[in-house]
């Protein structure tokens, strides 16, 4: 249990384990910037350790039950500790939420699943996080939570830039809403790596398509990562795929307009030239994926 | 500031800096120099033990956040007189020690695996020891360990 006069005598570098929601928020709104918020610590730690962030007062939230839990209904409710590893053996969620449980099956070995959480991975907002695309094809709200307010920004208003959100020093993120797939509905996340673990994404995708008896799509949502400052949903592609059977030349086409909104940048992993075109082929690939999982016949 | 843990069955009160990691806890104030610092970025798995149960890399762990937990590391796994757990068995028996290096965090990501999965294929198994990694490549024998070890544990 630590207490206020540790603070002032650690100075810039603090440890406060917050016990309850009201004791986190009250030192938020305390020290706001001066504060890391400390979740699973597999982005915060290795920062600081590599020296990418200067020494502040970490608060550990671990333990707050007000950012504990899930819940599928009508709309899944997600706590923001939710980890990696919870969204991929919880068979609940992994049925609701089949494209977030195979992004999160895709993130590091099951140590870093064991410990890093879904708030986390949001708010770090890393251009790569794999969660991202599958939190965005699930329509996901984000709710934030200050000592004097609370409010409620969908994920792809959160999300500004490249390790940027709208979170301001005194908020918290608490909880995650995100609608389930429907009836006729498919989706998938794919990610492209040099390896099958362990990997940051060259390039990854989500898709969620809904059809109507007839293999007609008629909601089409596709959000991609590492191919530009935040992941994004292209709404371009989108646009071209509802309405259609998904016919081949449809399909190219919205491949192609995917390659039109994405920004991706050369570095270590891969070019940007490789990752565009990469693009086009994925977004086939998940068309088909979903098709399958909706279970309704293609032309 | 007073950090609490109670590793491999021993209760300890330590005192650690507020950033002090789990991995430098328990080499440097403890001297249980079985964990392994490989990478120390959380990416190779040498420094893996357990935090009530659950397979974490301690290089990343800042040790305040498992105030209060319960610590599990390679050096737990032996019997009191010093005689190897049925996966420390099948370790030695299948030559999955080479340079040994990775050992301690692979015995500690399959301790907490076949805890949930008592009798795994090598499938499962591949997929539990992604988050390691062995520079001598000696995958296959720490695989036919683990079965090994599963074979010979009574059901």
């Amino acid at each position: 249990m630590v207490t206020k006069p540790d603070i002032e005598a650690t100075g810039s570098s603090g440890f406060v384990d917050a016990e309850n929601l009201a004791e986190a928020l009250a030192t938020l709104a305390q020290l706001g910037p001066k504060v890391t918020i400390l979740a699973g610590g597999t982005d915060v730690m290795v920062q600081y350790l590599r020296g990418d962030v200067t020494p502040s007062t970490l608060l550990h939230v671990r333990q707050l039950m007000e950012l504990k839990g899930s819940r599928v209904g009508e709309v899944t409710d997600m706590g923001a500790l939710t980890t990696h590893w919870e969204i991929v053996s919880n068979p609940a969620l992994r049925r609701a939420h089949p494209a977030l449980a195979e992004a999160a099956a895709t993130v590091g070995g099951r140590q870093t699943q064991n410990a890093g959480t879904v708030g986390g991975n949001v708010v770090n907002a890393s251009p790569a996080a794999d969660l991202l695309p599958a939190l965005l094809v699930s329509g996901a709200g984000v709710t934030l939570k200050s000592a004097l307010a609370t409010r409620e920004l969908t994920v792809e208003e959160f999300v500004v830039g490249r390790r940027s959100t709208q979170r301001r020093p005194e908020e918290l993120v608490t909880r995650f809403s995100l609608q389930p797939v429907g009836p006729r509905t498919g989706e998938t996340y794919l990610k492209i790596g040099r390896r099958g673990a362990m990997e940051v994404a060259i390039v990854g995708l989500a898709m969620r398509l809904a059809f109507d008896e007839e293999g007609v799509v008629v909601d089409a949502r596709v959000a991609a990562c590492a191919v530009g400052p935040r992941p994004f949903r292209s709404r371009e592609a989108e646009a071209r795929l509802v309405g259609s059977k998904l016919e081949k030349a449809t399909v190219q086409e919205a491949g192609e307009l995917l390659r039109g909104t994405a920004a991706p940048i050369d570095d270590s992993r891969a070019t940007a030239a490789y990752r565009s075109r990469l693009l086009a082929p994925l977004l086939a690939r998940a068309t088909s994926t979903c098709l399958a999982r909706a279970s309704v016949e293609a032309d | 500031m007073e950090l609490r843990l109670t590793v491999n069955g021993v209760a300890r009160v330590l005192d650690v800096r507020p950033h002090a990691t789990l991995l430098g806890v328990l080499r440097d104030s403890l001297f249980l120099t079985g964990t392994k610092r490989g990478c120390d970025e959380g990416e190779c798995g040498a420094c893996t033990v357990l935090v009530d149960g659950s397979a974490v890399d301690s290089c990343i762990v800042a040790a305040l956040s498992v105030n209060g937990s319960r610590v599990d590391t390679v050096e737990g796994l032996a019997g009191r007189y010093g005689d190897l757990d049925g996966l420390q068995r099948g370790f030695v028996q299948t030559g999955a020690v080479q340079c040994g290096f990775c050992t301690p965090g692979f015995l500690m990501t399959l301790t907490a695996f076949m805890s949930e999965n008592p009798d795994p294929n090598a499938d499962e198994l591949r997929t539990a020891i992604a988050g390691n990694i062995c520079r001598c490549t000696g995958y296959s024998q720490i695989i036919e360990a683990a079965r090994s070890a599963a074979a010979n544990t009574p059901k």
